[in-house]
């Protein structure tokens, strides 16, 4: 068998824009995961008790099911619910932020409890209010303790938009496959995509393991 | 059956009444932790409880300042009911400082900072006024040299005084202590001791619970000694030390190896 690396090369602008819309599905993920899995996790814990039942349902749910499957189910659904075609892209995002948000919720929730009890009473006994308190004195401590699992969550996401290639948006996994049936190049379009993940995967977990360590909890 | 204590036998007792105790009650689901208490703190007294473990000290603390709720009976505070709303329990905690033997100290703040965080958030005082606020707490309770430090790099002692600062920023009437030393190397126990010392010297009104009964009786107007959610016995530290008049009170002393 030889092998024909040329074949990425020519393929160079469909690679660069799948992975282009890698980067892209990541950071918008993440942006709408982080403020809705804060919320989420708010909810869960001070909201009236039906409400809260409802977002832990939620969190639940979507922690609980495998992410292809929420992809699959957004694809054949989102349309029946919004009632008109929704692009791939959309759909993906909708699938990853759904199960994103959920881990985040958990994640925020987790943060919040481990803060001890004492830190909002002596917050509540200087006169401020649960909410001063929970903005003041709670969530910016969660936040540090929470900051490594973010960034863990973070690095699996960017390799888990890699699932939404199963509805076609064309990311970096759909393009490579692509090129690969129609040039029958499987070898080297695996090799491309995995070297390409790793190039930009392996700095993100240098990364975080960076800040695991800068954010080491101490007291 | 206790009465209510008057101001017979008090040193320090001629202040009005700041927080009056009547039966009150607190229960944690079939447990009784309060069991009707009634207890006098006047203007500038410092009044100590002291009593076994569990026997509801700390609980009455935490209901002094709305942290509990209570089923029972009442507690007054100025001449006014504590309130059940948040709204104006919060208005009502700003005049009763709170400090922990745990100290709970915010940890993602300086010792400035935390100092003028009350004032800062509560009191909406501009960063100028606070900061000097704070600095002069901070110079009180001996620890100017920390304001830039995080809680973390302080000793124990040193992080209770923060907190007691911390407390005094908000210009309370009142200051609550919940075993202040208990967590502390017995190093460092006296130099918090003797700023509570001064701040009762300067006429504070204190109610402190606490194991250090040499405190108690050196600094402590009125003692109240606590068992199963009630006070036992209560008077002058003269009184509870050297001539206690109940057997459990005795019991308690003895079995600290308390030998006046
Ligand atoms: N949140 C709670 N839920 C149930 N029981 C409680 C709670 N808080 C306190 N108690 C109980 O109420 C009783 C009185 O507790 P409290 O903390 O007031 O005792 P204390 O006199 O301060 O004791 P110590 O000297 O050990 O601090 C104890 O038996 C305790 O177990
Ligand atoms: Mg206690």
């Amino acid at each position: 068998m030889t092998l024909d690396w040329g074949v990425v090369w020519q393929n160079r602008d469909a690679l660069i824009k799948g992975t282009a819309t890698t980067i892209l599905l990541t950071f918008a993920t993440m942006a709408i995961a982080l403020p809705c899995g804060a919320v989420v996790a708010v909810l869960r814990l001070y909201a009236w008790k039906p409400i809260r039942g409802l977002a832990t349902a939620y969190v639940e749910f979507f922690r609980n099911l495998p992410l292809i499957l929420v992809v699959y189910w957004a694809f054949y659904v989102l349309p029946i619910l919004t009632g008109f075609g929704v692009s791939p892209l959309l759909t993906g995002l909708a699938a990853l932020a759904l199960n994103v948000t959920a881990y985040n919720a958990e994640t925020f929730r987790a943060g919040i409890n481990s803060i001890r009890r004492g830190q909002v009473e002596a917050a509540m006994a200087l006169g401020m209010s649960r909410v001063q308190a929970l903005r003041r004195v709670v969530i910016p401590q969660a936040l540090r303790r929470i900051l490594p699992v973010l960034a863990s969550t973070w690095v699996s996401l960017f390799k888990d938009t890699s699932l939404v290639s199963v509805i076609a948006v064309t990311e970096l996994a759909y393009v490579s496959m692509q090129v690969r049936a129609q040039t029958f190049r499987v070898l080297e379009m695996l090799t491309a995509m995995a070297i390409i993940y790793w190039l930009l995967g392996y700095p993100q977990a240098k990364l975080v393991d960076w800040i695991q360590r800068r954010y080491a909890v101490t007291e | 059956m206790i009465a209510e204590n008057n101001s017979g036998g008090r040193a320090k007792g001629t202040g009005a009444t700041i927080i009056r105790y009547r039966g009150v009650v607190k229960r944690y689901g079939a447990f009784t932790a309060l069991d009707g208490v009634f207890l006098n703190v006047h203007a500038g007294e410092v009044v100590c409880l002291i009593g076994p473990s569990g026997s509801g000290k700390s609980t009455l603390l935490r209901c002094t300042n709305g942290l509990e709720s209570i089923e029972g009976g009442d507690i007054e505070f100025e001449g006014t009911m504590l309130p059940r709303d948040e709204r104006a329990l919060r208005a009502v905690r700003q005049r009763m400082g709170m400090v922990f033997q745990s100290f709970e100290l915010f940890p993602h703040l300086t010792a400035q900072q935390n100092v003028s965080e009350g004032p800062r958030t509560v009191l909406q005082m501009n960063q100028a006024d606070a900061n000097q606020r704070a600095a002069a707490l901070l110079d009180k309770v001996g620890l100017a040299d920390k304001a830039p430090n995080y809680p973390s790099a302080l000793s124990g002692g040193q992080q209770q005084r923060v907190a007691i600062a911390r407390a005094l920023a908000m210009n309370p009437d009142v200051m609550l202590f919940d075993e202040p030393t208990s967590a502390l190397d017995p190093e460092t126990i006296g130099e918090v001791l003797s700023v509570m010392k001064k701040l009762a010297d300067e006429g504070m009104t204190m109610v402190v619970v606490t194991h250090e009964m040499s405190f108690a009786r050196r600094v402590g107007d009125w003692v109240a000694v606590f068992d199963a959610g009630r006070i036992v016995e209560q008077g002058p530290p003269r009184q509870i030390f050297d001539a206690p008049t109940t057997e459990r009170t005795r019991d308690f002393l003895s079995h600290l190896g308390w030998s006046g």
